[in-house]
C-alpha cells in the first residue's frame, strides 16, 4: 500500500491529483450550470428544478459531502504545489518575460479567488433558513451591487481558472496527441469561456433587467 | 628513447586476434583493487570510463567543463565510419581500412588502421543498442550516406549532430557506472601536471576550477582522452576551453609528441568578421555536394555575386579538378581557396571568404529539396551570419578544425611513458597526415570502448606495481610546480590580456603553419616565438586570485602551454620537407602544384622528446612499413 | 556593418554564499555581427585592463549544442530569438541605447557559483538513476537485428536532442526539471532498447527530479518557449503517461 502514498507524493502524482479532482469538478460545475440555466426559462421553471433537486433527499447529501471531499483534495493539494513551487526558486527574476501565459501562471490566484467566492455562495444560498423561494432568493441577493460584482469578479476567474485548467488536466493525465491537441487546446478555452459566461449572465441580467426571474 | 610500437606478429587481419588471445587477463575479482584515472570525458574518455567501470576497475573520471556531457565530440555533425556494407555497394573492413590509409596519405600504422576498420562494426552494435536514434530508412534498418568523397555509403548519422548522440550514449554508459559506484567523476577539474614515479605514470594533479584547489590524485595508470589542441591558431572550430595543457605536461614529463605539425584545416566555415571573433563554426562538407564553389575572375571585384556575370566567374575547383569538382579532399579544398584569396579574389569585407553557391541547385532541384536537404545548416548559417543562403551565395573559409598530431602511442595506445595512456584525438592516431571525414568520432569510440580495455590489462599483468599514495615526494614536486606557475601568471600584472597573446600567436601560426609552409615562413615564425613568450611572462595581466572560480586564469594557463607547444609543431613541420595530406611544403610540390610526397625519406612518424628548458626536443623516428598495401599518388585530377 | 551601444545590468555575486547584486556597464561600440558571448568578451577585456574582475559565464562550443552557456536575458532564458542558445544569439537583434539585464538561471536546484555561473549537476544526477540502457559493452546484437520506423526513431531523436542547458528549468514559473526529464524519458521509451528498464527509469529518474529540489509542473510552457532545441512539451505528457503506466501497472 506505501506505493499509493509514494505515487501521490510525487510531483507528478500530486498532478494527477488535481488533474482527476479538476475532473470531477468540472463535472460538478457543468452540471451546476445546466439546473442554473433553467432559470433561464423563468421563474416556475427554476424553482421546481430546485424542488426536484431537494426531494432527491439523502443522495444530494452524499454529492454534496463527496463535493466537498473534492474540493478539499483540489485545494490541499493545490496549496502544497503552489508553497513547493515558490521555494523551488528562492531568488526571483528582477525582469519578467514579456511574453506571459496569464491563465496559467494565475491558477493559484484564481483558484484562491474561487475558494473566497464559494465560501460567499455558500453563505448565500446554502447556510442560510430559506423563507422564500429559490427564485426569490437569488433574485433578491444578487440584485445587491456590491454581491453582484462580486460574482462578476469571481465567475470572470473561474472562465481564466478553467480556460487553462481544461486542457491541463489532459496534458496532466498524458493525453497529447499531435492530432488532436488542438481540439483540446481550443476546445478548453471554449469551453470555459462557454460556462463562464453562461453563469455570469445570472448576475448580469438580474442587475440590469427587472423581467428576469420575476 | 626508444620507439616500441608493439605490433603483434602475424597477418594483418589476425593481430588484434592474436593479440588478446595472448595477452595476460586480470582475474575479475583483482579489477577492482585497481584504480585508473581518465582525464577527459569527450567520446574517448567517456567510453573508456564506462567500459573500465564495467570491468570492474574503479575509475576516476576529470573533465573541465561543469558536466561530462559537453566534452567537445558534442560538435561533430556529419556522422561516423563503419565497415558494415549494409547498403551492399562493395564496402568491407578491407576498403575501410585501404581509404583510411589512403585518405591519411600514407602516414598512418597499417596494423592501428586494420584494427580501427574491424572495431567499427562493433562500434555501431554498440551505440544501437545504448539507444543511439541513428537515423534509418523507412523499412527500420539503419540508413547511411556518402561522406568525404567515399565511393561507398558507410556514414552513419544522426541528422547534423551525430557526436551529440554517440556522446550522450557514452555519457550515459558512464553515468550508469557512476550511480554503479565504479565511476567517479569530477567534472570543472583541469589536469595541471602528470605525475610519473620510477618511470610509470602514477597520478595527476588537477585544479579544481570552482574553488582554485590544487588536488593530487594517485592511481595505477593514468589515461589522457584530452582532444585536440587546433585551438593553437586561436580561431578554429575547436570548443573555447579545447587546450594542449594535458598532452604538453605529460610531453614535459617524458611522453614523445608525435606529428604535431598535422593539422587539418576545413574548407567549409563561416568566414572570420571581426578582430573579436571568438571561435569559428563548422558548415557541414556536405554543403559541397551540391553548392558551387567560385570566385570573380577579375581581381579585386567587389560587386555583390548577383551582379558578376557569368564569365566572370571563377568556378576554380571544377575547371582544375574536373572529375572530383567541389568534391576535392578537404586540404585540396582548402588550399585552393587561400591561393584565390592570396591573389585578392577573395569576397566579402574581409576579402577572406570564397562562395559557395546553391543557386544552380535550386533551379535544378527546387528551393524545397534544396531546404529540406539543407534546412538546418542554412539555419545555422543565417543565425550567424543575417544571410538567407538561398537567396544568396554563402561565403566560406577553411578553418582549423582537426589535429592529426599527438601523443605517440604503440599499439596497446601507450606512451613512452608506461602507464601513460592516450586516446582519441589526444593521442597521434591512426589517421596519418590528414584524416577522412567520419573517422574521429569511429576512432574515439574504438580507443575507448574496445582497445584500451583490452590492453591495459596487459600492462597491469606484466608490470610491477608498487603502493603509492599521494604523500609521495613526487606529488608535493608536481604541486609545488604548479602552484608557483600560477603564482607567477597572477603575478606578471603587466598590461595584455590572455587572449591577446592568444591572438597574436594563432595569426603567426596561421600565417607560417597553416594551409600551406615553406622554410622561410617556418623559421620567421620560430623566430618571433621567444619575444612572443618573453613578452607574455612579463606583460600579462590576470585580475583575480588562484583562490576561487577564475576563467581570466585558465585561459593564461593554456595559452602559456599554446606558446611552449608551438616550437615543437614549428620545428616538426620545419623537418618534414616533404608534402603529405595537410601538410603542404611549398617546396614540395609536382609541375600542378600538387603536393608531392617523399616516401624514401618521410615515411616515418615524427616523434619529439623534451630535453629540459630552454633546450631543442629531440627528434625520433618511427619507420612506417607497409606489407599489405601499395602506396600511391593521390590524384584528384 | 552598424555599430551599437548598450546599456548592460549585469549580476555580479562573487560565491555561493556571498550576495550579489546589479552592476551596471556601458558596452562600449559593439557591431552588430558579434554574438552576445564575443560582447561580453569585449566588455571582459575592458574589465581586465582596468584591474576588474571579468564577468563570469559559462560557454565552451560556442556553436549552439553542449548546453554549457546561457543566461537570462531580460527575463528570458537565452534571450529573445527563439530556438537559439545564447552563443548563438547575434547583437543584430538588438537596438542602439536598449539596456539588457543579464541575469544567472535561478532556481533552488541549480546553486548558484559565481555571477552567471550556475552548477547544473543536478541534471546528471537525474540521468545517473536511469537515463540509459543498461548494456556492458560488447555482446550486442548486429545494429540492423531490430527494425526500428523511421517516425519512431525520429520523434526520440527530437526529444535526444536535449543540451541539458537547463534553460527549461530557468524559464519554468516553478523551476520545474519536467522538459528535460521528459525528453530523455521519451528517447529512450520510444525506442525498442529502452523498453526493459522503462518503468523502472520513470520511477527512478521521478523521484530523483523530486529530492532535487525542482518545482512542480503547471503545464504553462515557458519551457518550450525558451528551449533552444525546440523540445515539445509532448515529451512531458509523455512522461505523466510513462509514470502512471509505470506507479500503477507495473510490477516495479
Ligand atoms: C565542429 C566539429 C565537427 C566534427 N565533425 C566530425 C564528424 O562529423 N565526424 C568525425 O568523425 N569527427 C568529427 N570531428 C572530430 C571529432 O569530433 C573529434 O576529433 C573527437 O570527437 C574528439 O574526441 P575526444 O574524446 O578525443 O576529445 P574531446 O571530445 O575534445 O574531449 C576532450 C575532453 O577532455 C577534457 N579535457 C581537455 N583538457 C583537459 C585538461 N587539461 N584537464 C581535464 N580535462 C581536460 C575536456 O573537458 C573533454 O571532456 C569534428 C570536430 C569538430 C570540431
Ligand atoms: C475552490 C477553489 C479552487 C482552488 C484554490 C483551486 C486551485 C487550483 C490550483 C492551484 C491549480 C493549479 C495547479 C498547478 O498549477 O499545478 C488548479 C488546477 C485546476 N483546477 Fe482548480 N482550484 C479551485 C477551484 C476549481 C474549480 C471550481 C474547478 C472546476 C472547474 C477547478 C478545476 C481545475 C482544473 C481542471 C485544474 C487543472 C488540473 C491540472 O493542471 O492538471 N478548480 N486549481
Ligand atoms: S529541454 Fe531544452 S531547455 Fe531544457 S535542458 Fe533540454 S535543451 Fe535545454
Ligand atoms: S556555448 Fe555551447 S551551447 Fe552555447
Amino acid at each position: 500500500m506505501s506505493w499509493i502514498i509514494k505515487v501521490f507524493r510525487s510531483s507528478i502524482g500530486k498532478k494527477y491529483i488535481m488533474a482527476a479532482s479538476g475532473v470531477c469538478l468540472s463535472f460538478f460545475l457543468l452540471a451546476h450550470l445546466i439546473g442554473n440555466s433553467v432559470s433561464f426559462w423563468g421563474k416556475e421553471a427554476y424553482n421546481s428544478y430546485a424542488s426536484h433537486l431537494h426531494s432527491l433527499g439523502f443522495i444530494i447529501y452524499i454529492l454534496e459531502i463527496l463535493l466537498l471531499l473534492l474540493f478539499l483534495i483540489h485545494i490541499v493539494t493545490g496549496i502544497t504545489l503552489f508553497i513547493e513551487n515558490l521555494s523551488a526558486r528562492p531568488t526571483r527574476y528582477a525582469i519578467q518575460t514579456k511574453e506571459r501565459n496569464w491563465s496559467a501562471s494565475t491558477m493559484p490566484y484564481s483558484g484562491i479567488l474561487i475558494l473566497l467566492f464559494l465560501l460567499v455562495h455558500l453563505l448565500n444560498f446554502h447556510f442560510i433558513t430559506k423563507t422564500v423561494s429559490t427564485a426569490e432568493l437569488v433574485k433578491t441577493t444578487l440584485s445587491n451591487p456590491l454581491i453582484a460584482s462580486f460574482y462578476l469578479l469571481s465567475l470572470s476567474g473561474l472562465t481564466l481558472h478553467a480556460s487553462h485548467g481544461f486542457w491541463s488536466l489532459f496534458q496532466s493525465l498524458g493525453i497529447n496527441h499531435p492530432k488532436y491537441n488542438i481540439f483540446l487546446q481550443r476546445g478548453g478555452r471554449a469551453m470555459a469561456v462557454l460556462i463562464g459566461m453562461t453563469f455570469i449572465l445570472i448576475p448580469l441580467l438580474i442587475v440590469t433587467t427587472d423581467s428576469f426571474l420575476q | 628513447m626508444q620507439l616500441d610500437h608493439r605490433i603483434p606478429s602475424g597477418p594483418l587481419t589476425e593481430k588484434w586476434d592474436r593479440f588478446r588471445f595472448e595477452t595476460n587477463l586480470i582475474n575479475p575479482a583483482n579489477k577492482r583493487k585497481f584504480e585508473i584515472i581518465v582525464v577527459g570525458a569527450g567520446l574517448a574518455g567517456a567510453s573508456a570510463s564506462a567500459t573500465l567501470g564495467e570491468l570492474g576497475y574503479n575509475v576516476k573520471t576529470f573533465c573541465i567543463q561543469d558536466s561530462p556531457r559537453r566534452g567537445h565530440s558534442i560538435a561533430a555533425q556529419g556522422g561516423i565510419n563503419a565497415a558494415k556494407n549494409y547498403q551492399n555497394d562493395g564496402d568491407s573492413i578491407w576498403r575501410l581500412f585501404y581509404d583510411t590509409i589512403k585518405g591519411g596519405d600514407f602516414r598512418a600504422r597499417e596494423a592501428n588502421v586494420y584494427r580501427l576498420a574491424q572495431i567499427s562494426n562493433q562500434i555501431i552494435d554498440q551505440c544501437v543498442a545504448q539507444g543511439v536514434p541513428f537515423a534509418r530508412e523507412y523499412g527500420g534498418l539503419l540508413a547511411n550516406r556518402s561522406f568525404g568523397g567515399a565511393q561507398v555509403s558507410r556514414t552513419f548519422y544522426a541528422r547534423g549532430q551525430t557526436g551529440q548522440q554517440l556522446l550522450l550514449g557514452a555519457y550515459s554508459a558512464m553515468m550508469r557506472q557512476v550511480k554503479a559506484g565504479k565511476v567517479t567523476l569530477h567534472p570543472r577539474s583541469e589536469m595541471m601536471d602528470l605525475v610519473v614515479i620510477n618511470g610509470q605514470a602514477r597520478g595527476i594533479v588537477t585544479r579544481n576550477l570552482i574553488t582554485g584547489a590544487i588536488e593530487s590524485h594517485a592511481a595505477d595508470a593514468v589515461v589522457l582522452a584530452t582532444g585536440g589542441y587546433g585551438n593553437a591558431y586561436y580561431l578554429s572550430t575547436n570548443a573555447m576551453a579545447s587546450n594542449v595543457t594535458a598532452t604538453w605536461r605529460a610531453y614535459k614529463r617524458g611522453a614523445a609528441f608525435a606529428n604535431p605539425c598535422f593539422v587539418q584545416i576545413h574548407p567549409t566555415c563561416i568566414p572570420v568578421h571581426g578582430t573579436y571573433q571568438s571561435k569559428l563554426t563548422l558548415m557541414s562538407e556536405s554543403l559541397r555536394n551540391d553548392g558551387r564553389v567560385w570566385v570573380p575572375t577579375r581581381i579585386g571585384d567587389k560587386r555583390p555575386p548577383a551582379e558578376i556575370p557569368e564569365p566572370e566567374r571563377d568556378y576554380y575547383l571544377e575547371q582544375k579538378y574536373p572529375s572530383f569538382g567541389n568534391l576535392v579532399p578537404r586540404d585540396v579544398a582548402s588550399r585552393n581557396a587561400k591561393e584565390k584569396c592570396d591573389q585578392s579574389k577573395g569576397v566579402g569585407d574581409t576579402g577572406l571568404a570564397v562562395y559557395l553557391d546553391f543557386a544552380d541547385a535550386i533551379n535544378r532541384l527546387g528551393e524545397a529539396a534544396i531546404r529540406q536537404k539543407y534546412g538546418n545548416l542554412f539555419d545555422m548559417y543565417e543565425k550567424i551570419t543575417g544571410q538567407d543562403p538561398v537567396k544568396e551565395p554563402m561565403t566560406i573559409y577553411p578553418a582549423v578544425h582537426y589535429t592529426m598530431g599527438g601523443l605517440w602511442v604503440d599499439y596497446h595506445l601507450m606512451s613512452t611513458v608506461p602507464g601513460l595512456f592516450v586516446l582519441g584525438e589526444a593521442n597521434f592516431s591512426d589517421h596519418g597526415a590528414n584524416r577522412l571525414g567520419a573517422s574521429a568520432l569511429m576512432q574515439g569510440l574504438a580507443d575507448g570502448y574496445f582497445v584500451l580495455p583490452a590492453t591495459i590489462s596487459s600492462h597491469f599483468s606484466e608490470s610491477a606495481m608498487v603502493p603509492i599514495t599521494t604523500s609521495h615526494p613526487a606529488f608535493t614536486e608536481a604541486i609545488d610546480t604548479t602552484k608557483g606557475r600560477i603564482q607567477r601568471l597572477l603575478s606578471i600584472n603587466g598590461k595584455r590580456t590572455p587572449d591577446d597573446f592568444h591572438r597574436e600567436l594563432g595569426l603567426l601560426l596561421w600565417d607560417h603553419c597553416g594551409m600551406a609552409r615553406n622554410e622561410a615562413g617556418l623559421k620567421l615564425a620560430l623566430g618571433r616565438l621567444p619575444e612572443l613568450k618573453e613578452n607574455f611572462w612579463y606583460d600579462l595581466k590576470v585580475t583575480g586570485s588562484g583562490a576561487d572560480l577564475n576563467q581570466t586564469l585558465e585561459r593564461a594557463g593554456r595559452v602559456a602551454d599554446f606558446i611552449e607547444f608551438a616550437e615543437v609543431m614549428i620545428l616538426d613541420a620545419l623537418s618534414r620537407q616533404e608534402s603529405c595530406g595537410c601538410h603542404f611544403r611549398e617546396e614540395s610540390q609536382t609541375a600542378e602544384h600538387e603536393a608531392k610526397r617523399m616516401d624514401d625519406t618521410y615515411s616515418h612518424v615524427s616523434a619529439w622528446q623534451y630535453q629540459g628548458e630552454g633546450q631543442t626536443p629531440q627528434l625520433h623516428k618511427e619507420p612506417l612499413v607497409f606489407e599489405n598495401i601499395q602506396l600511391s599518388q593521390r590524384s584528384y585530377k | 556593418m552598424t555599430i551599437i551601444h548598450l546599456t548592460l545590468k549585469i549580476w555580479r555575486q562573487t560565491g555561493p554564499e556571498s550576495k550579489g547584486s546589479f552592476k551596471t556597464y556601458e558596452s562600449g561600440p559593439i557591431t552588430t555581427a558579434m554574438s552576445f558571448l564575443e560582447m561580453l568578451d569585449v566588455l571582459n577585456e575592458r574589465l581586465i585592463l582596468n584591474g576588474e574582475e571579468p564577468v563570469a559565464f559559462d560557454h565552451d562550443c560556442r556553436e549552439g549544442i553542449c548546453g554549457m552557456c546561457g543566461s537570462v536575458i531580460n527575463g528570458t532564458p537565452h534571450g529573445p530569438e527563439k530556438k537559439t542558445t545564447l552563443c548563438q544569439l547575434h547583437m543584430r537583434h538588438f537596438k542602439d541605447g536598449d539596456t539588457l539585464v543579464i541575469e544567472p538561471f535561478r532556481s533552488r536546484a541549480f546553486k548558484l557559483v559565481k555571477d552567471l555561473i550556475v552548477d547544473r549537476s543536478a541534471f546528471d544526477a537525474i540521468i545517473a538513476e536511469g537515463g540509459y540502457v543498461s548494456v556492458n559493452t560488447g555482446g550486442t546484437p548486429d545494429a540492423n537485428a531490430i527494425p526500428i520506423p523511421t517516425f519512431m526513431a525520429e520523434q526520440a531523436l527530437d526529444a535526444a536532442e536535449c543540451i541539458g542547458c537547463g534553460a527549461c528549468v530557468a524559464a519554468c514559473p516553478n523551476a520545474s526539471a519536467m522538459l528535460f526529464v521528459g525528453a530523455k524519458i521519451s528517447h529512450l521509451a520510444l525506442l525498442p532498447q529502452g523498453q526493459p528498464e522503462r518503468s523502472k527509469r520513470a520511477l527512478a529518474m521521478v523521484k530523483k527530479m523530486d529530492e532535487l529540489g525542482f518545482g512542480n509542473c503547471g503545464n504553462e510552457k515557458y519551457c518550450e518557449k525558451s528551449c533552444p532545441k525546440g523540445i515539445s512539451i509532448s515529451n512531458i505528457a509523455r512522461l505523466n503517461r510513462e509514470f502512471m503506466r509505470a506507479a500503477f501497472c507495473s510490477e516495479e
